[in-house]
Order: C-alpha cells, then sequence, then structure tokens
C-alpha cells in the first residue's frame, strides 16, 4: 500500500490552514460588497426601526473581529443561516444538498465522456507522431481548449435541438414526468424508479421511459464539457507516451521479443497514465468552475447557476454556502489527485 | 561607409544570435506555431482597424427604423443585425480591440506582479516565501471563474469590463508567481549568482541582470497561454452579466444577448460570429503558447533531433 495513512492525515491537517484563509477570502469578500443585507431583506421601503432590527438579529453592529469568529465558527460547521432571496426560506445546507448532486451528476458524465474520448486520442496522436492524424488530432484538441462552452453549447442547441429537433434544448427532464427524489442525481433517481416499478409490476419499457428523457438531456452538456475535456486529456496523454516509449524498459521488453502491441499497452499504457490521472483531477476541479457556465447555457440548476443567481440579487448566505462548498470540494479533489498520484507512481516521496 | 559597415556587422551579429538560439528556430520551425503567429496577428490589425476607424458611438447607439431588424447574413449586413437593428459586423470587428486592451491589461498586471511576488518569495526564501506563497495557495484553492465572479461583486457596475480586468489579475497572480519562484529557485542554485553575490553584488542587481533575463522564457509562455484565457474569462464574465456595460460591443456580451433572445427563435448570426472571432483570437495564443512551450523544453528538443 503505497499511500500511508501518516500520509493521508497530515495532508489533510494541511487543508486546515488553506480553507482559514479561504473562509477569511469569503469573509471579506461579502464585508466588502457594496448594499446592505438588512435593506435587501427588507425591502428598500421599509422603515428604519425594521431595518434596525433585521441588523440586530443578524448581527452586523458587532464590532468586525466577532463577526469574523461567528463566521469561521458557522463556517467549520457549515451553518450559514437562510437564504433570503434565490431560494427564500431555505436553509443554506438544504439547497445546496438537493443542488449539489446535480452538478457533480453533470461534471462526472462529462469527465467520463472526456476520458472515453481522451485517451484514445492521445494514444493514437503519439503512436502515429507527426503524421497527419497526428497533426489533425493535436489541432482538433487544441481547437477543443479554444472554443469557450457558451459558445459551442448555443450552437449544439441549435443544431440538435432547434434545427433537427433530436435532442431537448435545455433542463434535465421532460416536464411531464415526476419522479420521486431520492440522491438528487437524475438519471440515479429515475433508473431507481423504473427498477422499482419493473420490481413491483414486471418488465415495461414504460418505465424506463423518464429515464431516457433525463439521459436525453444530459447530452449535449455532458458532451460539450466532454470536448474539452478530451482536449486536455490527449494533449496529456500523448506527450506523456511519447515520453514513455523512449525509455529504455519499453526498448528491452522489445528486445526479448515481445510484440510492438503488447508492450505498449502493458508497459507503455500503464506507466504514460500517471500523469494523465493528474490532468483527469484538475480537469475535475475546472469542471466544477466551469458549472456556472454550462449549466447558465443549458438551463440546469445547479450549484453553479445557484451561486450566478445569488451574486446578482446579493443573497449573502447563499453566496458564502456556495463558494465554500465549490472550494471545499476542489481542495477535496487536488487532495485525492495527489493521493493517486503517488500511489500510481510510488518513487514519489511523500 | 565605415559606419555602414559597422552597423551592417552588427545587425548580422544580431540576426545570428536569433538564428542560434534553438528557441527561436525551433519556434519558427513549428507550423501549429506559425498559424498561431498569424491568427494573432490578423486580430490585432482588425482590432486596430476597429479603434481607428470605427466610431464607439455609432456602434452604441440604436439603428431601430434605420436598419431592419434581426435581418438576416446579407451582401449589405454580412453578420445580419440585431434586436436594436445595429450591424454585427463592425461590432464584432470593434469587439477584437476591446478583447486585445482588456486581455492586454489584464495578463500584463498579473504577470509584473507575479514576477515580483514569485522573485521575492525565492530570493529572501524563509517567513517572506511562507507568507507570499500561503497566500497564494488559498487564492489557487478557488476555482479560478467562481472567485473572479465573487471578487466582480465588490466593485460598482459603472467599471464595467475594468471589474472583470481586477478579479482576473487576482485570480491570475497565484499561477505567475508560482511558475516564477520556480524558475528563479533554479536560477539561484546556479554557481554563477553565489560568485555575483562573492563579489559583492547588490540585491537589485543580482535579480535585475542575473534572475529576471533567466527566468524570462517560461514567464512568456505563461503569459501567452493564459492570454487565451484571459480573453475567454472576462467573456465569460459579461456573459453572465458582470462585465460590459448594457450596450457595449464585447463579444461575450453580445454572444449573452444573442444566446439569450437570438437563438431559440433561429436568429443564429447574433450569436455565431462574435464567438467564431473569440474562438479564432483564443486558438491563435493557444498555438504560439503550445508551441513556445515545446520549443523551451529540452526534452522535446532532444526528440527532434
Amino acid at each position: 500500500m503505497a499511500v500511508s495513512i501518516r500520509f493521508v492525515v497530515k495532508r489533510l491537517l494541511l487543508l486546515i490552514p488553506v480553507l482559514f484563509g479561504v473562509a477569511t477570502i469569503v469573509f471579506s469578500i461579502l464585508h466588502l460588497s457594496p448594499g446592505d443585507p438588512a435593506i435587501i431583506i427588507a425591502g428598500k421601503n421599509a422603515s428604519a426601526e425594521k431595518i434596525a432590527e433585521i441588523r440586530r438579529s443578524l448581527g452586523l453592529d458587532d464590532p468586525i473581529y466577532v463577526q469574523y469568529a461567528r463566521f469561521m465558527i458557522d463556517s467549520a460547521q457549515f451553518r450559514f443561516g437562510r437564504s433570503f432571496k434565490v431560494e427564500a426560506g431555505l436553509t443554506v445546507r438544504e439547497i445546496l444538498r438537493i443542488k449539489l448532486p446535480i452538478t457533480l451528476e453533470l461534471a462526472v458524465y462529462g469527465q467520463i465522456a472526456g476520458i472515453a474520448l481522451g485517451i484514445p486520442a492521445g494514444i493514437l496522436s503519439a503512436v502515429k507522431q507527426d503524421t497527419l492524424t497526428d497533426h489533425l488530432t493535436r489541432v482538433g484538441a487544441l481547437s477543443g481548449i479554444s472554443v469557450p462552452i457558451f459558445w459551442s453549447g448555443p450552437l449544439l442547441i441549435l443544431v440538435f435541438a432547434v434545427w433537427f429537433s433530436v435532442l431537448p434544448t435545455s433542463g434535465r427532464i421532460a416536464i411531464d414526468y415526476r419522479v420521486p427524489a431520492v440522491t438528487n442525481m437524475i438519471t440515479v433517481d429515475t433508473l431507481l424508479f423504473a427498477l422499482g416499478r419493473t420490481l413491483e409490476n414486471g418488465f415495461d419499457t414504460d418505465h424506463f421511459a423518464a429515464f431516457g428523457s433525463a439521459v436525453r438531456h444530459l447530452i449535449l452538456p455532458a458532451g460539450v464539457i466532454g470536448i474539452y475535456s478530451m482536449a486536455l486529456i490527449s494533449r496529456m496523454m500523448r506527450s506523456s507516451m511519447l515520453e514513455v516509449i523512449r525509455q529504455d524498459y519499453i526498448r528491452t521488453a522489445r528486445a526479448k521479443g515481445q510484440g510492438a502491441k503488447i508492450t505498449l499497452m502493458k508497459h507503455g499504457f500503464r506507466n504514460a497514465l500517471i500523469p494523465v490521472v493528474t490532468v483527469i483531477g484538475i480537469q475535475f476541479g475546472t469542471l466544477l468552475g466551469g458549472a456556472v457556465l454550462t449549466e447558465t447555457v443549458f438551463g440546469i440548476g445547479g450549484i453553479g447557476r445557484l451561486l450566478v443567481e445569488a451574486v446578482q440579487v446579493s443573497d449573502y448566505p447563499v453566496v458564502q454556502g456556495t463558494v465554500l462548498a465549490f472550494a471545499v470540494l476542489f481542495t477535496l479533489v487536488n487532495l485525492f489527485v495527489d493521493m493517486t498520484y503517488s500511489y500510481l507512481d510510488p518513487r514519489i516521496e511523500q | 561607409m565605415s559606419t555602414e559597415t559597422a552597423s551592417r556587422t552588427e545587425s548580422r551579429g544580431i540576426l545570428d544570435r536569433l538564428r542560434a538560439s534553438p528557441f527561436l528556430s525551433d519556434l519558427l520551425s513549428n507550423r501549429l506555431a506559425l498559424v498561431g503567429i498569424v491568427l494573432i496577428g490578423l486580430m490585432v490589425v482588425v482590432a486596430l482597424y476597429a479603434r481607428l476607424f470605427l466610431d464607439l458611438e455609432a456602434l452604441l447607439r440604436t439603428q431601430l427604423g434605420e436598419n431592419p431588424t434581426l435581418a438576416a447574413p446579407s451582401a449589405e449586413f454580412p453578420f445580419g443585425t440585431d434586436r436594436q437593428a445595429r450591424d454585427i459586423l463592425p461590432r464584432v470587428l470593434y469587439g477584437a480591440w476591446l478583447a486585445m486592451l482588456y486581455g492586454t491589461v489584464t495578463v500584463g498586471l498579473s504577470t509584473v506582479l507575479g514576477i515580483g511576488l514569485g522573485t521575492l518569495a525565492a530570493y529572501y526564501g524563509d517567513v517572506t516565501d511562507n507568507v507570499i506563497m500561503r497566500t497564494m495557495d488559498v487564492l489557487l484553492a478557488f476555482p479560478s471563474l467562481l472567485l473572479a465572479l465573487a471578487i466582480v461583486s465588490i466593485f460598482p457596475d459603472e467599471l464595467g469590463l475594468w471589474r472583470a480586468v481586477i478579479a482576473l489579475t487576482l485570480v491570475y497572480i497565484p499561477r505567475f508567481a508560482r511558475v516564477i519562484r520556480g524558475a528563479a529557485l533554479a536560477v539561484l542554485e546556479d554557481e554563477f549568482v553565489d560568485a555575483t553575490i562573492a563579489l559583492g553584488a547588490k540585491d537589485t542587481r543580482v535579480l535585475l541582470r542575473h534572475l529576471f533575463p533567466n527566468t524570462l522564457a517560461p514567464i512568456t509562455v505563461q503569459s501567452t497561454l493564459n492570454f487565451g484565457l484571459a480573453i475567454i474569462d472576462i467573456a465569460a464574465l459579461s456573459f453572465l452579466g458582470f462585465g460590459a456595460t448594457a450596450g457595449t460591443p464585447s463579444w461575450g456580451l453580445m454572444l449573452s444577448n444573442g444566446v439569450r433572445f437570438g437563438l431559440l427563435t433561429g436568429q443564429w448570426w447574433w450569436s455565431l460570429f462574435p464567438g467564431l472571432f473569440l474562438a479564432i483570437t483564443v486558438l491563435g495564443f493557444n498555438l504560439l503558447g503550445d508551441g513556445m512551450r515545446d520549443a523551451l523544453d529540452p526534452r522535446m528538443r532532444e526528440a527532434i533531433d
């Protein structure tokens, strides 16, 4: 076991100061923001007493260090109070519990598409180095990174939803379907629903209609994300593969009479994969950030869209909670990438 | 006569030195990088043309009544018109100027500040290094666009695209600081630096004469690659409603309006052209940056030999 418990614990402890800094930045940003939350809650025409009362109840009259300390304690428990605009009345925790899975689901499918396309493309490019195939793959990859999601997304909607009407324009599922929310991941929920019905009433393709609708809604957004991650993954796969196939152990394997394809897959691929895993991890973090754009383009109500709306109407509790949730997720993904890295390549110092 | 000979020898000297530089010759023999240079060059020409010959006031004004509204591309309006009956072509061309201007300021500022912080951290080490780099770590703990989004909200709307410039500069500084600190640490290990210090050189002399020139290459690559990203991110913030003020012919805002009001009703030209120009510009910087990185990587150079 290459990853020791000590290593994991050490890395987790090192996260504490980073998260402390992250929370401090969130606190500062919100306190530098113009606009008084009390006025936003009470409305512009509220009386002075009413506003003063809200200020007191929110603790806005306390000295700044008291507010900071309270914010840090609340953040550590992930308590941010209730939304006062976007999802008025719900606690930020409840909102995130519903919306976070939506964002994660999209990112996972997008990343799967990116890996499925990017790894073969990268290997092909490396094996056929400096041929037309290689050049086309590389230009394709660079174009994939250069095309913004908020342009490729709408173009795909135009072609597949508006002109050919083969896929839906936006949303997560057709409105005709009502499926109980268990995990809030639409493909999982619809599948659970279909399986439940099948167990009760026997198999019928109708049970899977909702699942089909959910999948059709996911094709374009996941595809757009996939194109982008494919570009990064194939680039890394190519350069890493090129480096690995020049190593002595590959020559040794070939010299002892092993076939080119077996050598490539058995010795080359596994070792070349190490840096690719890092890119996939970093990519996943970037995808979370990109969620604000994908969700806006495709009308998906995850935490990306939530953050944009909350910032627009100065719904501070939601902004705080969402930004912190994003930062924590992002940091954990990076930590996980580091651990995978040292697991795959035990030579890397822990 | 003699001065002419002298200047010719000198200029040949520079050319020879350029030719002898493995970085430049590798870069110029990389066809994709050349395509990148051509694309960037074209956009710079478009940007300068728009700045010099197009009247911004006229581009902002609504043309209702004078032009047809939402006209499809035609000989008269090659890129069509928008809901305000404005000709989209000159607006897209002017967008090139805005993208180049704001992109340059963003990348320039974050490069300069990143160089400062990165070199200080590497050179002084210890506490300075820790304070600077741990702060950078915290900033890097946010997905970049999200942090930019949160920072943008601090500034008043009137600042328009400058809000995006400030926010993205803050977001990009850590990347530059990291790259530069790494490069500077590698240079500091070299014996010639010890020799210079032993000879009694001052800190500023070591930093400016020895450290800075030797970290120039990685800085250039990072800036070029980041240029494409900056242009996309500025457009992204406008697309989300946190950048250009209403009416500004910025690619992000035109795309946003085109998508929101023209996509489902079939006015594809409204969003197609701004996005196309955006993508071409970014592709140019990515091609060039990629070529630079390959040319700098000694392992790649071995492969070419």
